[in-house]
């Protein structure tokens, strides 16, 4: 009984005691039921006023649109979720020290912001994404092209999980290391394997989740770029490529825990390339350039290399997550067939392959994942939280095709081949922020030069805030 | 890879994404959605049953179609903010002029597409009282009385009581000679006994039926009925005034909505429906007004007769009758201070 119903009661035992005394005069008696009447009628009309306010409250509230402000970015959410905008992004703030740079040929010691992304994404009429990202640090004045400035600007349509279509600028289905964010990448750079894959291209891309999830497939035809390369406009030839990707996660519902985090698949893409941005420069760890193509002027004394047919690339891949250990792997081939202008032209194929593998395990006990993490206390010492911390450890090589050299690059400027390996302490300090420490340690084979005789030894460190 | 091969690959996975998009195809399965005023759910209910069955045997396609219900001038404002309504059944013209002016969604003329000016049923306002009409309630001049308790819901957001409010305007233009002040007087007089507005006229039927508040419920003639063949003639009595306004909601196909979903038509169908013989038998059966003659005569026996006028010869059509009275500074403002 609400106040109401408890005022009436009163009300009605009061009158009552007050008929006992009167009982026999009916006009009061009749007075009373009147005035009982008028009383039920008002707390009805109340009640009803209520309920019809709340009625109101509510159909306001499933037409308002939910802000929110968080960890997670800014996000604005129609009442019903079909439209979704949110603003998200990240910054990285790095700085490569070099050892042993005491002699030319050695990048100087440095500050840099390696990453400015905005990204602005979310969706339309519940079935439609749509993302745009940039990156101010990548040379927005630098080139006539946006190439490098609109990183993604793409649309994916969910007709069905196991349907989609996404077309637009995004990352081609191929570089296991390369399709994982930016933000959640173990080093500071990627691993060799990203050098030999496509980065970000325009496209249209058929994908989905199959048997629930247990299979993924992407595959697309985009306009085809370098090794490592991104592109939004092919002006070098008409030819077209096309990238698949087939990624199982077989036991990710099963009841054994120990397989349970572990996904395998292949990827690879074919087509044609011509065109002197085709061809690839490899760096190593530390962003220094240890192999490049002939690019003179195509004459005898000046050859100059440029793609030239068929280009192909398999890449298989494997990751691996257990409670706080994680590990991944990926070997890639590209071959691919150049041309040397060197006042006549010869053709070639040359054949670089590459691969890593890289560990980590969260010393603060939070499950390791692909997708990152959120650690389980943030950096509060007062309240003894001390973020999560991550150790890392990486192999990896890059093997130039021995029928490179000496026709289609110096073997004195550039090496045949780079070994790395590399450790890194991860301070996740919260979902925002993270601080990386890399050593990287590179030999190479091949080349003279001092820097390639003497090796790579790189410090790298990377300040990340992410929302 | 060469030129030809693409455009077939790209051909191929347009085609894949069409397929997928689309599904109106024939013999396919197609929803629309009805965007219609408070009392019709139990209308919609019976016709679209009836309609899903030609449909199908029509043209083999699965039909569905969503209802959405609540006051007609709250539904209209809701399309007009995106509701992506493929057909409106409203309450009154206005409220579907006011779709085709705020939101372009269906041409100025709309009302010519369909006999009777689109409204296929018709329907009047009658007064529902309780059982043996206790406040003894005969004619519009007993609502003013003081200590008559009156239900209806409110005008700003319900087209039901618009008619309401209108019906009883008409009345005492009526009784007063035409004169605007007695009118507006009568009015204010009546909305003082109203003790609580309700935004649609279901919810309305809800107040006073159910959470039995107020002396006299003033509805839509179907809606008065319903009730009573719901709760039974034991609780409640139909009062038909001296005079009543001729209510005609209309329908309509919203064409951009529509168009865009690939359901024209399957709406245009829908509606056209609406007239058939079968359209209008399940119209009287649900108490409203059929226009056919046939139907017309067959449910004649369960309505009164009553001097009906109209919104064109006394307020001069629906735009003008909102102006004046239900838009913001407008009579109705003016009158009801709550």
């Amino acid at each position: 009984m609400n106040i109401y119903g408890k005022l009436i009661a009163g009300i009605v035992a009061t009158q009552m005691v007050a008929i006992s005394f009167a009982a026999e005069d009916s006009e009061t008696v009749e007075a009373l039921r009147r005035q009982i009447q008028e009383l039920d009628q008002k707390v009805r009309i109340l009640e009803r006023k209520q309920e019809l306010d709340k009625d109101a409250a509510s159909d306001k509230a499933k037409v308002t649109p939910t802000v929110s402000l968080g960890a997670g970015g800014f996000s604005v959410r129609s009442a019903d979720s079909n439209f979704v905008f949110k603003v998200r992004g990240y910054v990285q703030a790095d700085s490569r020290l070099y050892a042993d740079d005491y002699s030319g040929g050695t990048a100087n010691d440095t500050f840099l912001i390696r990453r400015a992304r905005p990204i602005f994404e979310g969706t339309v009429y519940n079935n439609y994404d749509f993302r745009v990202m940039l990156d101010f640090a990548s040379g927005i004045n630098s080139s006539a092209a946006n190439n490098v400035f609109l990183q993604d600007a793409y649309v994916n349509a969910r007709f069905a999980p196991e349907f989609q279509v996404q077309v637009g600028k995004f990352k081609e289905p191929v570089g296991l290391e390369r399709l994982q964010s930016g933000a959640n990448i173990l080093f500071v750079e990627r691993g060799y394997p990203t050098q030999l894959v496509p980065n970000r291209d325009v496209g249209v891309q058929l994908q989905g989740d199959l048997f629930g999830g247990l299979l993924r497939y992407e595959a697309g035809v985009f306009n085809g770029v370098a090794d490592g390369g991104s592109g939004d406009v092919d002006a070098s030839d008409d030819e077209k490529d096309i990238a698949g990707r087939l990624f199982a996660t077989p036991f990710k519902d099963g009841a054994t825990e120990i397989v349970r985090g572990l996904g395998f698949g292949v990827a690879g893409t074919t087509g044609n390339q011509d065109g002197s941005g085709l061809v690839s420069k490899f760096k190593t760890p530390g962003q220094q350039q240890f192999f490049s193509y002939r690019s003179g002027a195509g004459t005898a004394a000046a050859p100059n290399v440029v793609a030239d047919g068929d280009h192909w690339r398999v890449a298989p891949q494997l990751t691996y997550f257990y409670r706080s250990f994680g590990l991944f792997g990926e070997y890639v081939i590209s071959d691919q067939r150049v041309r040397r202008d060197a006042g006549t032209s010869s053709f070639s194929r040359v054949q670089n392959s590459a691969w890593q593998v890289s560990a980590s395990y969260l010393l603060t006990g939070e499950e390791n994942s692909w997708k990152g993490f959120v650690p389980r206390h943030n950096f509060d010492p007062a309240n003894g939280g001390w973020g999560a911390w991550e150790v890392a450890l990486r192999l990896g090589q890059l093997e130039v095709d021995d029928a490179a050299f000496p026709l289609l690059a110096s073997p004195t400027a550039s090496a045949s081949g780079a070994t790395s390996w590399g450790v890194g302490l991860n301070w996740h300090l919260n979902k925002n922020l993270k601080l990386n420490f890399n050593y990287e340690q590179t030999d190479f084979d091949g080349g003279t030069s001092d820097f390639l005789a003497r090796g790579e030894k790189v410090f790298l460190t990377r300040a990340q805030f992410a929302f | 890879m060469k030129i030809r091969q693409h455009i077939t690959m790209a051909g191929a996975l347009f085609a894949l994404a069409v397929a997928a998009g689309t599904g109106t195809a024939p013999g396919k399965d197609i929803n629309i959605l009805n965007v219609s005023y408070d009392p019709t759910r139990e209308l919609y209910a019976e016709f679209n049953t009836a309609f899903i069955k030609h449909w199908k045997e029509k043209s083999g396609d699965t039909l569905t179609i969503k209802q959405s219900h609540g006051g007609s001038g709250k539904q209209a404002r809701a399309v007009i903010d995106g509701l992506e309504a493929d057909v409106v059944t409203l309450a009154l013209a206005y409220d579907i002029d006011a779709i085709s002016e705020k939101g372009r969604l269906l041409p100025g003329d709309w009302q010519k597409r369909l006999p009777h000016n689109s409204a296929p049923y018709a329907s009047t306002i009658v007064f529902l009282v309780r059982k043996g009409n206790p406040k003894g309630i005969k004619d519009w001049d007993d609502l003013v009385k003081p200590g008559i308790s009156i239900v209806t819901p409110n005008p700003k957001t319900s087209g039901g009581a618009r008619w309401n409010y209108l019906a009883a305007w008409a009345y005492a233009l009526q009784k007063h000679g035409n004169e605007e002040a007695k009118a507006r007087e009568f009015l204010g007089k009546l909305f003082k006994n109203v003790p609580v507005l309700d935004t649609g006229a279901r919810g309305a039927t809800t107040t006073f039926v159910q959470r039995e508040i107020g002396d006299v419920l003033i509805s839509w003639e179907n809606e008065a009925f319903l009730a009573i063949k719901e709760f039974g003639q034991a609780k409640f009595e139909v009062i038909t005034p001296s005079l009543s306004i001729l209510a005609e909601p209309p329908v309509a196909v919203v064409d951009k909505v529509a168009k865009r979903r690939g359901t024209e038509e399957v709406a245009k169908a829908y509606l056209d429906y609406l007239y058939t013989e079968e359209g209008q038998d399940i119209a009287g059966r649900n108490f409203y007004r059929p226009r056919s003659e046939k139907a017309a005569a067959k449910y004649a026996g369960q309505f009164t007769n009553v001097k009906l006028v109209t919104i064109d010869e006394v307020f001069g059509g629906w735009k003008k009758a909102q102006k004046t009275h239900f838009d913001d500074g407008g009579t109705f403002d003016q009158i009801f201070k709550p």
